[in-house]
């Protein structure tokens, strides 16, 4: 019996075993769209329906199925119903079909993509082997409530190094990343854009300003909407969907950001492959493009003519090459370290919120209080908390180690148990736990010296 | 009794048990075994399971390794008692309003005792954030006026604040329908030998009631311990349940760790309930032999009278600001950082009703059919339990409750596992099938239906039953025509409980639903509240769910009200010797 | 050997290591009225519970017409109980409650209706035919609960303290009732009780039941006059017990010497005496012995003394009451005569 495995890391390592499935004959290929078609996928409703709409207005006679799990549960979905599986997986991440693909599970259509640039932002647009296909492409940014900011008389920010600033604290919400693929490619972004070091730094010292690390994607931007804070760390399409449904909230990229095409593929062993071949097809027509333009969806097309119909100040990457080139995204790099960031940030951000968010209030207060009455002594100790407060217990070096960043792939029976996961992980708890409390101890003398 | 202690077991099957009482366990056993026992137990041996194969313990001692796991621990303990605290202190006077006194507002309190639990919990929490959150109503309008913030939804305060908002009802459904069982008798000769008001209360009607209070506190406990919904929706992820769906979810499920918490939350609330158990050793108070004489309801002083007003009116307002929450997000355009929405439109019902109308009419179907199973099933254990002799009745009762004990998370997972290679006619999996969903419902919620059974049969003193056995009814004809229609008030509370959790259930919905036209309502409005636009057709969702449950609920009510009223108690019963 | 009606053969029944009834035989006839008589706690109603049919005995038999029922479930036994508290279903009018029975037994309809009015008519109750329990009277539900039992004509009618729930001026009446209604059915039937002047006034026979065990039976008459132990001789009615010696034919206690009129093995023995045994002697010269009024209790009819001899031993005794005849004072003196031939030794 095979294991449950939903982690992605599981996945891969075991869908070499999964083994090819056999292909159906199909006697008559060319025929007739099936009457249904059955997607899986990780878009919200506000996505889905609108797509969904205008195909089957196209398409009359085949019904659309819709299917929501999150990335990866879909994945463990299509992984578990190999011998009836849906027809389509519609998601963001590239890497849940990458896991997919080399788990033999998608099928390769015969899908026209004329007219589609191979590149935006840097990034390839579609699978070269031709599995998966980008219809979309999102990147990262900060999404703020203009009515927050001025009741609270805060400025507007604009890069992720603003959101380090002290007036921002307890203003400012993301989403673990653990719990949302989108954050955990801003979080890479930034640490690959960054550097290791001064990436963890720089996120540390923002999850300082943390009102909240919520566990759903969509808690960033309903929390931004209705105000219960004013920033979040969101993929673009939240803000500009929210913005385009008339929510009082903008929407900046920040330079260190990238942009990753949203994709489709054809499941192998489709049972209705006419129909799934048609709708990846449609997705990427022109008129399937300009439903990405629907205020519920409000996300990049990948046809440059399609943004001709796109709203005023509608970022545009075709016309900006800033956009997302500032970062080289490397998928080797990510997928090494996945589970290990994502842990990491669980131990040192997400569980610790409360503790460390003290820490910065004690560390800000001291600053305040050395602006006044500068002395070394007080310096001395709060670079010294400061130092406590931006520094990771795991090295670079450590995060790709096989030996450390294997322990977070799931358990196989060839691995010896040693170094198991929640050892790190108990570790980096007590790291956390411990350089936070002395930090907040640390400052607080700073504050007191004189 | 040692002579049939030392029959072999068969023989003590042949004395002590009819055909028609095996038959009967055995139907609900090989129930409770295929769709619980069995699942449960297949996702449970990952627990244990080393990642060689084999039993191992060492991830049992990784969990107490590990002080994230320890903290998350305590901090689900001390949320669970202090939910029960708190929900106690809303329902029991509510309770004791109820049912000790002629007061106006007694239906409003029945109804809206109710209302809390036809909301989905995570909906609730929602809500509750857009009230009382840090920028909700309540804190915008106190900042305006005294520049003062209440962080009643900060953290652990705010799972405690909506918990026992969201589970006082268990509290005080028990404790009143066991307040109005107690014999008339028993207070009067309380009266008789002096004690009055509150020592009365003290002494008499609060014990004889105490075993009502403890099931619906340890009910509550439990929920409170294994819910996942409102922690994560509150963004609190240090508790167990919260720790367990993530690991199981981010992790993976080939993580032993999530397992391990399952197991640990299991032995908790197994440990909970057992606590209340034996509490109530000893205190079946059967008081009356027609089935409960009822508590005299009096007359209120006026000042009794405002008093409860005083407490009736806040309390009231406080459950039902996550309702009006939810009715102010359906209709509001635009709601962001201000105490009211700008604009008020129907756009978000008509987008619902024109997209989704199965939501409403799966739940109805679905959680009707779990609901009657649950009944049925609550029925025949609660009477193979309390009044047969058959060998491993407790256990069938033990099996039965331990549903409440398993996170729906777990259940779902395990049935998906064990089920998902049958196939239907068609070419569907069973296991994600709406006959499945059902199933997995009325599993999650027969605890409910089981306790309320019991509660009822208890109440029905056994010489009515054994008057007709006298008479020559069979064991069936027994319980059909004598137990069930004297619980048949009981079993309509045991019908709305189930019916109105299963409508609002959400986390084995999540696992098991995989396509919108076999989805529930609480599926609908999760989806509908995954948008970045506006969570406007997810809120109308919501209220419809609402007022579709609550309507319901009132149906039952009305004719639980009707049954009590056609034994209507004007002339007393005798004591019993 | 079989009397037909119930036979109860060693039968020993508990709960986990509570004994209820220990090795209990005895035998009613057909068309009998027998009492079960004992204070609480003596396993009467148990044993009632076994003849209907609720427990399996751990050891020995019950055969009810001379047909073991021992392992037969209540619902086939054809034996009427009627409950202490009534037990009518609250859900169901009179009639229906009457009809159930019948209903059970597959009598058609028609048949069904006649017979309910027939069992209502015998307790007088026909024109509530429609009502629910809770509208009736206590003695009305008394009777409903018989009518219940009636109706299906059960081989053996069981009463579980039928009276013990009503006035104490319905009493008599209801008590003269049921035995009435039973002599005209010629019903074997049983009465729990622990009231002796119900026992007394309603059975042919009866046995006396304490803790678990049956201590005596007989007629009422036998078990009055010749109790078999001070347990039998205290419950039934007054009893005055001497301990004492035999000797020769003469009881000696205290003051007191008897020459008994039957034989009585020598050695300890106490004497029973009942009230009626001692007759007052108000002027000096009539009595034997001579005692000092302790108590007086005017009852009415007779006026209850206790006594004290000079040699204190404390006797009750009861005199019937006559206009002209003042009880006498507590204090005073008098003298007592007993009656040989109302003594019994134990």
């Amino acid at each position: 019996m095979p294991q449950p495995l939903t982690s992605r890391r599981a996945l891969l390592a075991a869908g070499g075993t999964a083994g090819l499935l056999q292909a159906r004959t199909r006697a008559f290929a060319q025929a007739a769209l099936e009457p249904r078609v059955v997607v899986v996928t990780s878009f919200s409703r506000d996505v889905t329906t609108p797509f969904v709409q205008a195909f089957e207005r196209a398409n009359p006679g085949t019904k659309v199925e819709i299917q929501n799990r999150n990335t990866a549960a879909a994945v463990a979905f299509i992984r578990e119903t190999r011998s009836s599986p849906p027809d389509l997986m519609w998601a963001s991440a590239p890497d849940a079909f990458e896991v997919l693909k080399q788990g033999n599970l998608l099928a390769q259509p015969r899908i026209d993509t004329a007219g589609i640039p191979e590149r935006i932002g840097g990034q390839p647009t579609n699978d070269p082997d031709g599995r998966y296909f980008g219809f979309a492409v999102s990147g990262y940014g900060i999404m703020y409530n203009t009515r927050y900011l001025r009741a609270n008389r805060l400025p507007e920010p604009k890069e992720w190094a603003d959101l380090t600033r002290p007036v921002y604290q307890g203003h400012v919400g993301i989403s673990a990343p653990s719990r949302s693929g989108t954050t955990h490619l801003t979080i890479e972004t930034i640490l690959q854009g960054e550097g290791w070091e001064k990436g963890w730094a720089q996120l540390l010292e923002m999850a300082g300003n943390f009102a909240q690390v919520s566990d759903r994607s969509f808690g960033v931007p309903d929390a931004v909407n209705s105000g219960q804070y004013g920033i979040g760390i969101v993929i673009d399409f939240f803000g500009l969907s929210a913005k385009a449904s008339g929510f009082p909230v903008e929407f900046v990229y920040p330079t260190v950001t990238t942009l990753v095409p949203a994709n489709i593929g054809m499941v192998e062993g489709a049972r209705n492959p006419e129909a799934a071949r048609a709708f990846i097809q449609f997705l990427l027509s022109p008129a399937g493009q300009q439903v990405l333009l629907d205020p519920k969806v409000m996300r990049l097309p990948v046809r440059q003519e399609t943004y001709a119909n796109a709203p005023a100040g509608f970022p545009n990457p075709f016309t900006n090459p800033s956009l997302g080139a500032r970062v080289r995204f490397n998928n080797d790099v990510s997928e090494v370290r996945y589970e290990l960031v994502n842990s990491l940030f669980d131990r040192v951000i997400t569980f610790r919120l409360r503790e460390l968010t003290d820490a910065w209030k004690a560390v800000r207060a001291a600053e305040t209080a050395l602006g006044r009455r500068d002395n070394a002594e007080g310096r001395r100790l709060l670079n010294e908390a400061r130092a406590k407060l931006t520094t990771v217990p795991v090295t670079e070096a450590q995060a790709a180690d096989p030996a450390i960043a294997g322990a977070f792939r799931a358990t196989r029976p060839d691995r010896p148990a040693a170094g198991r996961q929640a050892q790190f992980e108990e570790e980096w708890d007590r790291h956390a736990v411990a350089a936070y409390a002395e930090a907040k101890r640390l400052a607080e003398q700073a504050q007191r010296a004189r | 009794m040692s002579a049939t202690a030392s029959r072999p077991w068969g023989a003590r099957l042949r004395i002590e048990a009819s055909a028609s009482q095996v038959a009967a366990a055995a139907i609900v056993a090989a129930f409770l075994l295929a769709f619980l026992v069995v699942p449960v137990g297949r996702v449970f041996l990952t627990a244990f399971a080393a990642a060689e194969g084999g039993f191992t313990l060492v991830h049992f001692a990784d969990f107490f390794r590990t002080s994230l796991f320890i903290e998350s621990f305590w901090n689900s303990l001390y949320v669970a008692g202090m939910s029960v605290i708190f929900a106690s202190l809303l329902a029991v006077p509510l309770a004791v309003i109820l049912a000790r006194y002629r007061f106006p507002g007694s239906a409003l309190i029945a109804v809206l005792g109710v209302l809390p639990l036809v909301m989905p919990p995570f909906v609730g929490a929602v809500a509750m954030q857009l009230i009382f959150g840090r920028n909700g109503t309540v804190n915008l309008l106190l900042m305006d006026w005294f520049d003062v913030r209440l962080d009643l939804m900060e953290g652990l305060n705010g799972v405690i604040f909506v918990q026992s908002l969201h589970y006082f009802p268990f509290i005080l459904m028990n404790l009143s329908a066991s307040l109005s069982n107690i014999d008339v008798s028993m207070e009067e000769a309380g009266q008789n030998l002096g004690a009055r008001g509150a020592t009365l209360l003290r002494t008499i009607v609060l014990p004889l009631a105490l075993p009502g209070y403890l099931a619906g506190a340890s009910l509550v406990f439990v929920k409170v311990f294994d819910d996942l919904a409102t922690p994560l929706l509150l963004n609190v992820t240090n508790m167990l349940a919260p720790q367990a769906y993530l690991r199981v979810t981010s992790v993976g499920l080939g993580d032993p760790m999530g397992y391990v918490i399952s197991v640990i939350l299991v032995v908790v609330s197994v440990a909970a309930m057992a606590a209340s158990a034996l509490l109530l050793r000893g205190r079946d108070y059967a008081t009356s032999q027609r089935g409960g004489g009822g508590l005299s309801q009096r007359r209120m002083t006026p000042a009794g009278r405002i008093m409860a007003w005083c407490f009736v009116v806040p309390a009231l307002l406080l459950v039902l600001a996550p309702h009006a929450g939810i009715l102010l997000l359906s209709l509001a355009t635009i709601w962001s950082f201000s105490p009211l929405p700008d604009g008020f439109t129907l756009a978000h019902y008509a987008t619902v009703l024109r997209e989704t109308p199965q939501f409403l009419t799966n739940t109805l179907l679905f959680c009707g059919i779990a609901a009657f199973i649950d009944v049925v099933l609550g029925v025949v254990i609660a009477w193979l339990v309390h009044r047969t002799r058959l060998p491993g009745r407790a256990l069938l009762d033990l099996v039965a409750m331990s549903a409440l004990a398993v996170p729906g998370l777990v259940l779902g997972i395990g049935i998906l596992r064990t089920y998902f290679d049958v196939h239907l006619p068609g070419g569907d999996s069973l296991a994600t099938s709406w006959i499945m969903l059902t199933i997995v419902l009325a599993v999650r919620r027969l605890p409910y239906a089981l306790r309320a059974a019991t509660a009822a049969l208890r109440q029905v003193h056994r010489s009515l039953e054994e008057a007709a056995e006298n008479l020559g009814a069979g064991s069936a004809t027994t319980l059909a025509r004598i137990v069930v229609p004297l619980m048949a008030g009981g079993l309509a509370a045991a019908f709305v409980t189930s019916f109105a959790t299963a409508a609002v259930e959400l986390s084995a919905t999540l696992v098991l639903v995989t396509r919108d036209v076999d989805a529930p309502l609480s599926y609908g409005i999760y989806i509908y509240m995954q948008s970045a636009a506006g969570r406007g057709p997810g809120a109308a969702l919501g209220v419809i769910a609402v007022v579709v449950v609550a309507i319901c609920t009132w149906a039952a009510h009305a004719f639980a009200e009707r049954e009590r009223r056609r034994r209507s108690r004007t002339v007393e019963p005798r004591g019993a010797a | 050997m079989s009397a037909q009606g119930v036979d109860v053969e060693g039968v020993s029944f508990g709960y986990g290591a509570t004994r209820v009834l220990e090795d209990v035989s005895l035998s009613i006839r057909k068309g009998e009225f027998f009492a079960f008589l004992g204070p609480s706690g003596s396993g009467k109603t148990t044993l009632l519970r076994l003849i209907a049919g609720f427990g399996t005995p751990d050891r020995g038999r019950i055969l009810i017409g001379g047909r073991d029922m021992t392992r037969t479930p209540p619902w086939s036994r054809n034996v009427g109980l009627v409950f202490q508290n009534y037990a009518l279903w609250p859900h169901m009018t009179v009639a229906q409650n009457v009809a159930f029975g019948l209903e059970r037994r597959r009598v058609p309809r028609a048949e069904r209706d006649r017979r309910v009015r027939a069992a209502l008519d015998m307790v007088g109750l026909a024109h509530l035919i429609d009502r629910r329990p809770a509208q009736l009277s206590g003695g009305q539900q008394q009777r409903v609960a018989i009518a219940r039992t009636l109706a299906i004509e059960p081989e053996v009618l069981l009463l579980d303290e039928p009276l013990s729930n009503l006035d104490a001026a319905l009493r008599a009446g209801v008590r003269q009732e049921l035995v009435e209604l039973q002599r005209r059915l010629g019903l074997t039937t049983i009465l729990v009780t622990h009231d002796q002047e119900e026992a007394n006034a309603a059975a042919d026979r009866m046995a006396v039941l304490d803790g678990g065990r049956v201590l005596q039976m007989g007629t009422p008459t036998e078990l009055y006059d010749r109790p078999a132990n001070r347990f039998v001789a205290s419950f039934l009615g007054t009893a005055n017990l001497i301990d004492g010696t035999v000797e020769g034919g003469v009881f000696r206690a205290g003051g007191i010497t008897l020459a008994l009129r039957e034989p009585a093995t020598p050695g300890r023995a106490t004497l029973a005496l009942r009230p009626q045994a001692i007759r007052l002697h108000r002027d000096a010269s009539g009595g034997a012995l001579a005692a000092r009024v302790l108590r007086t209790e005017f009852l009415g009819g007779h006026v209850r003394y206790t006594l004290e001899l000079q040699e204190g031993q404390q006797l009750t005794t009861e005199e019937v009451h006559l206009r002209g005849r003042d009880p006498l004072a507590p204090g005073g003196g008098v003298q007592l005569e007993i009656d040989p031939q109302q003594v019994s030794i134990l």
